[in-house]
């Protein structure tokens, strides 16, 4: 499904941010990355949709050239990857329905769009996703009104909204309390197992990996250092992904 | 003793600022020929102005200037709606935010910085040539000025706004302008609001001098009667409209608090 | 599934404001007689009026009569802004109800903004018969104005000072005079400062068409060149326009950028 051949990115300035990635990622994988901040995990992400254009190497996403795309079939690959991020990114002034309507922006013109005209079948289609991550009630509340969690739920609600093959998630949780980040990931987990979306999650809580991840990747200053089942992973793995040895912080822990 | 550290040497620029500041103001002065004891002469004639001034002739100014007042506040409500909403768009391709294109931010941020240097009287002057005399000339001058402000305070605006859900439209496949329209402006709209009421009532104000050059509204009567020396008849006009640029004002705050 | 309503209020919000800027434009436009043909026909008489401005007239004696003038624009704006400054910055603490009394500072404020309300057109106009043509009636214009609007402005600023320091100082045992020359004005500055460094852009532009009812400045230039119809000198005195101000706005809004960030001073360890 994705495809890294050879990719790198040199940042301006010099920073190497990820260097000789070779990966390969299956139709309907669960795939956490892991590793310290820096160590190139947001990169990673941002090159499958070209967010940030690799300098070196090739994203393939289904089959699609996505590092050299044109911007029409830049924009047709996008369509197809659903993204969440770790700040959220609601129009805070906008409704929920209206920040989820977003993610439908693609498939309708522009004037439509701008005239707030949503064809019915786009409208229901984010009904949907919203009753998916279970709130439905909230669609005509201002997204600044919810709650960190619910506004999460609402990022994952506009990502279903595009109908996508892919789902990216930029450390999703880590302004999250443990509880509700588990019930995002859940959600995550469902949409994925329900659905068939790959998906792949920025992480840097190793306890929420191991609980909800499948496959995991390790990345240490922008390098490959671990790929593999998360069953087979120990705390020795861990410490060699983070090059130092395991830390308070690096759990999300319980609710006390 | 303990090490004292340095004091850090008085900058530069206030040390040869502040001495030129003094310096360049006593030549302003000078050229522009303030002399006290001829000013002093000069306020001996202020019986001139103040004697008609302090008679206001109110039927006079009520039976002639209401429908040029009235002409004036609608030269101001259409020029700063007009101007306010072309400068909109233009605001977003005046901003580093929502403009990646470093060429035509540049032109569209040096097109607003020109159109702001010159004054809205000189605008009139330039429309009344180029459209002939009366309020159209008005109120393009108008426009001009209005969108000058707005795309200044809303490109400033805009340029700090969280550029987050912006980026979450691109990723999902959406066009720029798509993105721009449902992510950027909802953020700007609460600033905008206040921005273009402000920007109506300073065109309220400026629409009242436009007549002096025959653009429209109250202020051709107002140099009419000057030339005369009628202080008496242009006081009474000028507390009328005063009462309405307070009313505006009133009207534009109670808006203000409903909206926002 | 249960769809959730739509709450009316938001629709009728922006239905009623859009009717409102609806309403409005077209009953100015129709008071005005504003008609489409007019608004079609005006780009092309633009560009005709700018096609007539190039080349612009840059001879020898266009230059003599032009740039005195615009010199004087530049002193006017100066002086009255001097003027507006050195008399809005007392009055603003008149003004200020965390510094003088209520009745006092209302009162104050009431003058203000008896006196920001005169364009400084009107208060030319008041001033010609008194101080006759020339430079001195646009700058007192000026000057007056901007003690109305920096009066204003300084005292909002005064009003929105942080009162801890003040009450450090008056802890200490330090005076009233103490409190504001050390808690108030250092505060203040800055900004206030900033605020007299935009005035001046903005008087500038004042003074340039105050010349129009020859309280002095550039603006004679251009209202004569138009009548006379000599539309590469009007372009000639438009431009040089132009460029004073773009002049004058730049170095003035680095320093005010440069005076609200402050320095930065390197410690030698």
């Amino acid at each position: 499904m994705i495809k890294f051949e050879n990719v790198g990115v040199v940042y301006p300035g010099g920073v190497k941010a990820l260097e000789n990635i070779n990966l390969e990622i299956n139709e309907g994988d669960f795939v956490i990355i892991v590793g310290l901040s820096g160590a190139g995990k947001s990169t990673l992400l941002r090159s499958i949709n070209n967010l940030v254009k690799p300098t070196s190497g090739n994203v393939v996403v289904d089959g699609n050239q996505v590092t050299n795309a044109s911007k029409k079939e830049l924009k047709k690959i996008r369509s197809d990857i659903g993204m969440i991020f770790q700040t959220f990114n609601l129009v805070n002034r906008s409704s929920v329905l209206k920040n989820v309507l977003t993610g439908r922006l693609s498939q309708v013109s522009t004037i439509r769009s701008i005239t707030g005209l949503w064809p019915k079948e786009d409208k229901q289609i984010a009904f949907d996703a919203l009753e998916r991550v279970e709130i439905l009630e909230k669609a005509y509340v201002r997204g600044s009104n919810l709650s960190g969690g619910q506004q999460q739920r609402v990022g994952i609600a506009r990502a279903l909204a595009q109908k996508p093959k892919v789902m990216l998630a930029d450390e999703p949780v880590a302004s999250l309390d443990p509880v509700t980040s588990r019930v995002v990931m859940s959600y995550l987990k469902k949409i994925n197992q329900d659905l068939g979306i790959t998906t792949i999650v920025n992480l840097h809580f190793l306890d929420l990996a191991k609980e909800f991840g499948t496959r995991l990747i390790g990345l240490r200053e922008g390098n490959l250092v671990y790929d593999g089942s998360v069953d087979d992973v120990s705390d020795a793995d861990f410490e060699n992904i983070y090059g130092r040895s395991i830390k308070s912080s690096d759990l999300i822990g319980e609710d006390d | 003793m303990i090490n004292l550290p340095k004091k850090p040497p008085p900058s530069l620029m206030v040390f040869l600022g502040i001495p030129a500041v003094f310096l360049f103001s006593y030549y302003c002065f000078s050229k522009v020929g303030f002399n006290l004891s001829d000013f002093r002469e000069n306020l001996q004639n202020r019986y001139i102005v103040t004697d008609p001034l302090f008679n206001p002739k109110w039927s006079w100014a009520i039976e002639n200037a209401s429908e040029a007042i009235i002409e004036t506040i609608q030269i101001a409500i259409l020029a700063s709606i007009v101007g306010c909403f072309i400068a909109l768009p233009l605001s977003f391709y005046a901003s580093q935010t929502t403009n990646q294109n470093k060429i035509s931010f540049f032109l569209y941020k040096s097109f607003l910085n020109v159109v702001r240097t010159i004054p809205d009287l000189f605008w009139a002057m330039m429309f009344t040539v180029a459209v002939g005399l009366g309020p159209f000339a008005g109120v393009l001058a108008l426009v001009m000025f209005s969108l000058a402000i707005m795309g200044k305070l809303l490109s400033e605006t805009i340029d700090s706004i969280d550029p987050g859900p912006l980026e979450a439209a691109k990723s999902s496949g959406a066009s720029h302008n798509q993105s721009v329209f449902t992510s950027a402006l909802p953020q700007v709209l609460p600033n905008f609001t206040a921005y273009f009421l402000y920007i109506f009532e300073l065109c309220i104000r400026a629409s009242v001098i436009l007549g002096l050059v025959g653009a429209g509204g109250v202020g051709r009567i107002i140099e009419t009667q000057r030339i005369f020396l009628r202080f008496d008849r242009i006081s009474p006009i000028i507390v009328l409209i005063l009462v309405v640029v307070i009313l505006i004002e009133q009207f534009s705050v109670w808006l203000r608090r409903r909206i926002l | 599934m249960n769809l959730p309503k739509q709450p009316v209020q938001q629709k009728v919000l922006k239905y009623a404001i859009t009717s409102l800027i609806v309403v409005g434009s077209i009953w100015s436009a129709s008071g005005l007689e504003i008609t489409l043909e007019k608004i079609l026909k005006a780009p092309e008489q633009i560009a005709i009026l700018v096609g007539a401005m190039f080349p612009l007239d840059l001879s020898q004696e266009a230059i003599e009569r032009i740039l005195p003038k615009v010199a004087e624009s530049l002193f006017i704006a100066w002086a009255g802004t001097v003027i507006g400054a050195i008399f809005s910055f007392p009055i603003a603490f008149l003004a200020a109800n965390n510094v003088a009394v209520n009745y006092v500072s209302e009162a104050t404020k009431q003058i203000l903004n008896g006196i920001r309300a005169f364009p400084e057109l009107i208060l030319a106009f008041v001033f010609l018969p008194i101080t006759g043509l020339g430079a001195l009636t646009g700058t007192l214009a000026i000057g007056i104005h901007s003690i109305g609007t920096l009066g204003k402005l300084s005292s909002e600023v005064i009003e929105g000072i942080d009162e801890g320091p003040l009450e450090a100082i008056k802890s200490s045992g330090g005076s009233k005079i103490n409190e504001l020359l050390f808690g108030v004005v250092p505060q203040v500055m800055p900004t206030i400062t900033s605020y007299w460094l935009y005035r001046f852009e903005i008087n500038l532009r004042a003074s340039a068409v105050l010349g129009v009812v020859g309280a002095g400045g550039v603006g004679a230039e251009l209202i004569n060149q138009l009548r006379f119809r000599d539309f590469p000198r009007a372009g000639t005195v438009l431009v040089a326009t132009v460029v004073l101000v773009l002049t004058v706005d730049t170095i003035s809004a680095a320093i005010r950028r440069r005076i609200i960030k402050g320095r930065s001073i390197k410690i030698d360890q």
